[in-house]
């Protein structure tokens, strides 16, 4: 029976159209848009404040973040002690041994962070085949070669502090007591390392 | 003392006088939270579109109206990481810092630790080492933040119109025009008393370079009469510093200690703790009578007030005096001293009090009594052995009393044209000088001939005349130094560079005596080379760079080394870092924010002979003008709770605040008595013009009771003409400050004086907060009398309805630790306001304008209520007692935050499950749930919930954002927000415990209000820890729940009120006959 009301339909050559349509839009999935993606609910997500890292238009460098100023003191770095913050003595020369003593919660947060800061490229053993010397091939030192050997801690330190050549400075992530564990515990690795050593030296 | 058996009679509380006369609006407003229009815009808004002063209240500062697109509003706005390129060390992003640093207010200091976010300081919290502050800080520290990141600053050096340089100004100094002659005469400096040690060296080397000079100290409020008295009566220059906590009587005269004058926090801290002393049997608690006309927070904590007027006051010393002769003091005075405004039973039993108490009493006169009064209590305390005991008297250098004598002076030589280099040093002399002295014509006068040079945070009254203006930097952006009152030194540490560039004041005056641009951190380093007595190491000195910074240096350099001396491993070479010992004991002082043991030892004193007390007692007597009556009456410019003498009066949340006893924001009114009012026929808000010699201020009038009759009592502050979109009207016409109440403020009246006073016809709205959110009359406020709670300690739970026993709904069971809580000491509490301006900087709380706070809509997630109460059961309505409204009442105070209710009722009524309950009792509020229903509000009893009914915050300048707390959402329009207990301290404290593998300790979470209560009021905490602070507290027998009988389970309790009044002057009541109808304290309202 014909309905009641006008019907229309649609041109044989355009039934598929819809389907061509949602064909079309699902095969945008995935396509790069220049434009970022549409958010109809604002919902608060995006704030009037500053978040961490965040970009500003109102200081000249377009960083929200800022240096404290020169010269400040924040309260709990209150850092006079040169041995400690520098690893040098009062003439200025590296220190031979950590101001901070090894004890065994030294060595356990010096290991704990050496796994997050220093295994990717010096790999857990110290030999320089982390992560990144495997798959990008960085030349990465071995801690134990004769010349790191021959580190003073003090050094050592100021290595982690400042980096040196390819490495980068680790003062910014890591305090100076757990910079100073970790010298503890390169000092432990080389120790194993070298008693291991002189095992099989002994076996040959 | 009398202690005397007796039993606490019924009072009746009421809010304000409208709910007692059950006005209209009042009774709307408790009867109703959202008024009937509260859903719709408001009529301006709707007529004529978004009116810029609406845009600009509901903005507090904002500059423009940025038009969003449609797309941008739909599309993600491109957001881009920018890390630090060279991160500081110890900073990690996310990571608040804090750090040492001071406030100067004039010539006191604020020890203050400032939490920084990423480089940028975003709160204010009080330095626990230093003395003036003691860990807490005031409504005026609180705010600060705001002042910093005030967009209307100015913002570049100005000549003339121009917009120029410091360069050029530096120029234009040493070697331009502006060079003032070789011996300094004709230059003068108008500058604020300041304590600080570097201004103090800079200002002799001006004088000694410029031995004609003139050097001018001047604030509008100021404590110049207290140090003339005090040096007229112990023969050399002192700063009174008060011992309250060792007080147990306290006599204030006219003296606002605990807010407005002198070390507030400090004499705050100690008036709670000798408040809180009569707890548990500790030593006696501390008795305080007022005399004062004007109702100021002091006068409203006192046991027992007697209303003068504030000329009379002088004439209270005398009669005081002769009460002490009269009771064996040792005291030769002539004649009578009888007063017929004066309450004789009232001064003998002051007296006894007193005496009775030796060495544990204080007399304290406030800053606006002439300096004869002064005189006379240095000279009775002197005599009654409280010299050495609760007060003592230090020689604490500073730059110089304020002096309206060498102010007027200075007037007198501009209009001679003697003068032709002003450099007005922070000051606003234009628009707060005394009337009389038109310091305006004066500055023309010196602009025409010679040069003005104004320094100063905004353009305002003053740089217009200025050919030069020089934007001053914040506190918060320069280095300088301050003394507390006891000689404490400490070191004004700067949290970020200036924003705009500008100087401070001790840059500009290193200019002025040094001849040449200095940096401001030498100056104090070099001033601290002295105080320190170590030398400065002037070669480490000039690289002075952090010590990250230096070892970074050290590589390059060496580096290159390497290529020229191969053999030699350049990293074996020394590289000296050993800090001197100067450096060392430098950053100690930054560090710690003061230098330990710089306090003064308390000048020795010789008691004032009998005869020259008697003189002094005298002297006070004939300067007591006679009582304002018939057509005259006594004006009284104070300086306002909120915006001190003006300089805070472009800060919104300053604004906003509600006045501790008014509860007025946005405006200042005429202030006077209920009887006064009803005698000229006003009601609130009707105009009055008051008059004094020819000069006219026109002003609403509100009445506060326990004002003095016969005076008119006008906040300074208001009124600016410029200075900032919230300050003045200079951008918008409709914008309505206040008024100028220096305008009729003469020489011969700095503080009170005569006026008439007229009705003008017509009215002005008011925004009150006093009505809003009230609690529909149930018991709320609870108090006793000391010597009751002795007999009765359980007055506080004992006579309150029960609670039902079981609920309707499923009750929550905790299981775990912690679970939060909170107690407010009524006791301890005096109602200072410092804890809501915390928590609206905390929890970045918006301000939303004059028009919306009419409306009922302030946004503040703590309120303090305060109550007026008189004995007296309420005899059904409170309408009853409008015959015989009592004119001295007492007034209660109670703060306000959510009740975090355990069987919370606006849970129960939510129906998207926007708030919930978490597993450690916060009742939580999930804003992005929120759809803005309301019935969570509606169904609060404790009206602590607050609606965002405009998006507030739209629009916000980029510098006001760099000021918000990061760790605090910003609410949108349509959501409802309330009072978390900081839970982001708590989640900050537990994730702290939590790196450092312990568990969370008691005091690991402090909140906002907690940590700014100068009184220490507040206390938070796990209540499952027996041994917490907050345990301790709840288990006082005078810990209740608010409205207790609706079995809400509230996790904020309430410790009752202890008053301690003197049986001589209240006798104890007779016992009550029946026991059962005995209330501690009711509502205001019998429903």
């Amino acid at each position: 029976m014909r309905p009641p009301y006008p019907v229309t339909r649609l041109a044989p050559g355009l039934r598929l159209a819809p389907l061509a349509a949602m064909l079309i839009l699902l095969g945008c999935r995935g396509m790069s848009s220049p434009f970022p993606p549409i958010h109809p609910n604002p919902n608060m997500d995006y704030q009037e404040r500053y978040d961490p890292q965040e970009a500003s238009d109102f200081f000249y460098d377009g960083m929200a973040m800022r240096q404290p100023v020169a010269g400040t003191v924040a309260r709990g770095q209150l850092n006079v002690d040169h041995r400690l913050l520098f690893g040098r003595d009062d003439e200025g020369y590296f220190l031979d041994s950590s101001p901070v003593p090894a004890s065994d919660e030294v060595l356990a947060r010096g290991r704990d962070r050496y796994a997050i800061y220093c295994q990717p490229c010096h790999d857990e053993r110290g030999t320089g085949q982390g992560i990144l010397f495997e798959r990008a091939a960085t030349p990465t030192a071995t801690l134990h070669d004769e010349l790191r050997l021959g580190y003073s801690d003090g050094r050592l330190y100021d290595i982690i502090t400042n980096g040196s050549g390819l490495m980068a400075g680790y003062r910014y992530p890591l305090t100076v007591e757990d910079r100073w564990a970790i010298v503890s515990y390169v000092r432990e690795l080389q120790e194993e390392r070298r008693t291991m050593e002189a095992e099989r030296a002994a076996r040959q | 003392m009398s202690t005397g058996s007796g039993h606490r009679p019924p009072r009746t509380y009421w809010r304000s006088l409208e709910q007692v006369r059950g006005d209209s609006r009042a009774t709307e407003f408790l009867h109703r939270e959202f008024p009937p229009d509260a859903s719709e815009a408001p009529a301006k808004l709707l007529e004529d579109g978004v009116s810029r002063r609406s845009v600009l209240a509901m903005l507090g500062a904002t500059t423009s109206l940025a038009g969003l697109t449609g797309c941008e509003i739909i599309r993600r706005p491109v957001e881009h990481i920018v890390p630090y390129v060279d991160a500081p060390e110890g900073m990690v992003p996310g990571v608040p810092l804090e750090y040492a640093t001071t406030m100067p207010l004039g010539n006191r200091a604020l020890g203050l630790l400032m939490e920084s976010h990423d480089g940028r300081p975003t709160k204010v919290e009080g330095n626990e080492r230093h003395p003036s502050s003691g860990g807490a800080s005031s409504v005026w520290a609180q705010a600060s933040i705001l002042d910093l990141y005030d967009p209307d600053r100015s913002k570049t050096v100005r000549f003339g119109d121009q917009a120029s340089s410091w360069n050029e100004f530096v120029a234009a100094w040493t070697e331009g025009d502006l060079a003032p002659a070789a011996d300094g005469s004709g230059l003068a400096v108008l500058a604020e008393p300041s304590s600080s040690p570097t201004m103090l060296r800079l200002k002799s080397a001006l004088l000694e370079r410029y031995p004609q000079a003139r050097w001018v100290t001047w604030q509008p409020v100021s404590d110049e009469n207290v140090d003339r008295g005090v040096e007229s009566a112990a023969g050399d220059h002192y700063h009174a510093l008060y011992h309250l906590e060792r007080a147990r009587v306290l006599l204030s005269l006219d003296s606002d200690l605990l807010s407005t004058e002198g070390d507030s926090v400090r004499n705050l801290r100690g008036y709670a703790r000798s408040r809180r002393a009569g707890d548990n049997g500790s030593p006696e608690m501390l008795r305080h009578y007022a005399v004062d006309g004007v109702h100021s927070l002091t006068a409203a904590n006192a046991d027992h007030r007697l209303r003068v007027q504030s000329g009379r006051v002088a004439a209270f010393v005398a009669r005081l005096g002769h009460a002490f002769a009269a009771q064996g003091m040792e005291l030769p005075l002539e004649g009578a001293a009888a007063a017929e405004d004066i309450d004789d039973d009232w001064v003998e039993a002051v007296a006894r009090d007193l005496l009775d108490h030796r060495g544990a009493g204080l007399i304290v006169a406030g800053d606006r009594q002439p300096a004869e009064v002064h005189a006379a209590v240095y000279a009775l305390n002197s005599m009654l052995g409280n010299i050495g005991a609760t007060v003592t008297y230090h020689q604490t250098p500073d730059t110089g009393t304020s002096s309206d004598a060498d102010l007027a002076a200075l007037v007198a030589a501009m209009n001679e044209g003697t003068v032709d280099r002003l450099l007005v040093l922070g000051a606003n002399p234009a628009y707060s000088v005394p009337a009389d002295l038109d310091f305006a014509a004066a500055l023309e006068n010196t602009g025409s001939s010679g040069a003005v040079i104004h320094v100063g945070t905004h353009l305002d009254e003053t740089s217009r005349f200025a050919r030069w203006h020089i934007p001053l930097a914040h506190y918060l952006e320069s280095w300088g130094d301050a003394r507390a009152t006891d000689g404490t030194a400490s070191v004004v540490q700067p949290l970020i560079e200036p924003l705009w560039g500008a100087r401070s004041a001790l840059e500009v005056l290193a200019l002025a005596a040094l001849g040449e641009p200095r940096d401001g951190r030498d100056l104090v380093r070099e001033t601290w080379s002295e105080l320190l007595g170590l030398p400065l190491d002037d070669g480490a000195e000039a690289e002075a760079p952090a010590p990250a910074e230096e070892a970074a240096e050290a590589e390059p350099e060496d580096a290159s080394e390497e290529a020229e001396a191969p053999p030699v491993d350049p990293m074996s070479l020394p590289f000296p870092v050993a800090l001197s010992e100067f450096e060392v004991a430098w950053r100690r002082v930054l560090h710690d924010g003061v230098q330990e043991g710089s306090a003064l030892p308390a000048a020795e004193l010789t008691t004032v002979a009998p005869e020259d007390c008697a003189a002094a007692v005298q002297a006070a007597g004939d300067a007591a003008g006679p009582v304002a009556a018939g057509e005259e009456y006594e004006v009284v410019f104070r300086s306002s709770p909120a915006l001190y003498d003006g300089r805070f009066a472009n800060n919104g949340w300053l604004q906003e605040l509600p006045d501790p006893i008014t509860k007025l924001t946005w405006d200042n009114a005429a202030l006077v008595s209920p009887a006064t009012a009803d005698a000229l026929g006003l009601e609130n808000e009707d105009l009055i013009t008051v008059t004094r010699s020819e000069r006219e201020l026109e002003l609403p009038v509100w009445k506060v009771p326990g004002q003095a009759d016969h005076t008119v009592t006008i906040d300074l502050g208001y009124g600016r003409d410029f200075g900032g979109r919230i300050a003045s009207t200079a951008n918008d016409e409709d914008h309505t400050p206040g008024a100028n109440a220096y305008l009729l403020r003469t020489s011969n009246a700095l503080h009170f004086g005569r006026c008439a006073l007229r009705a003008s016809g017509g009215s002005y709205a008011l925004a009150q907060t006093q009505d809003h959110h009230s609690m529909e009359g149930r018991p709320i406020v609870k108090e006793a009398d000391l010597d009751y709670f002795e007999e009765h300690p359980d007055f506080a739970t004992a006579h309150s309805e029960k609670p039902h026993e079981n609920s309707m709904w499923d009750e929550w069971t905790y299981e775990d630790s912690p679970q939060w809580g909170m107690t407010i000491d009524l006791n301890a509490c005096v109602g200072c306001n410092a804890c809501v301006v915390a928590c609206q900087s905390e929890n970045n709380v918006p301000i939303v304008g004059k028009e919306q706070v009419i409306e009922g809509r302030e946004m503040h997630w703590l309120r303090i209520d305060r109550y007026f109460s008189d004995e007296g059961e309420s005899r059904g309505m409170l309408r009853d007692l409008v015959r015989d409204l009592p004119a001295e009442p007492q007034t209660s105070f109670q703060p306000v935050p959510c009740m975090q209710c355990e069987n919370a009722p606006c849970e129960q009524v939510c129906p998207v499950a926007a708030t919930v309950h978490d597993g450690e009792g916060l009742n939580a509020m999930v804003y992005n749930r929120c759809i803005g229903t309301r019935y969570c509000s509606n169904n609060c009893p404790y009206k602590v919930r607050r609606f965002n009914y405009f998006n507030f915050t739209k629009d916000t300048p980029e510098v006001m954002k760099l000021g918000k707390n990061p760790d605090v959402t910003i609410r949108s329009r349509g959501v409802m927000e309330k009072c978390t207990y900081c839970v982001q301290r708590i989640s900050r404290a537990k994730v702290d415990a939590k790196q450092d593998g312990r568990p969370l300790a008691d005091g690991d979470v402090v909140t906002a209000c907690q940590q700014a209560c100068p009184a220490d009021a507040i206390r938070f905490g796990d209540i499952t820890d027996a041994a917490s602070g907050v345990s301790e507290a709840k288990a006082s027998p005078r810990n209740y729940n608010l409205l207790d009988d609706l079995h809400t389970k509230p996790r904020t309790t309430y410790l009752a009120k202890l008053r301690h009044p003197n049986r001589d002057i209240t006798p104890a009541p007779p016992p009550a006959e029946d026991h059962g109808e005995e209330r501690a304290g009711h509502g205001e309202d019998a429903h």
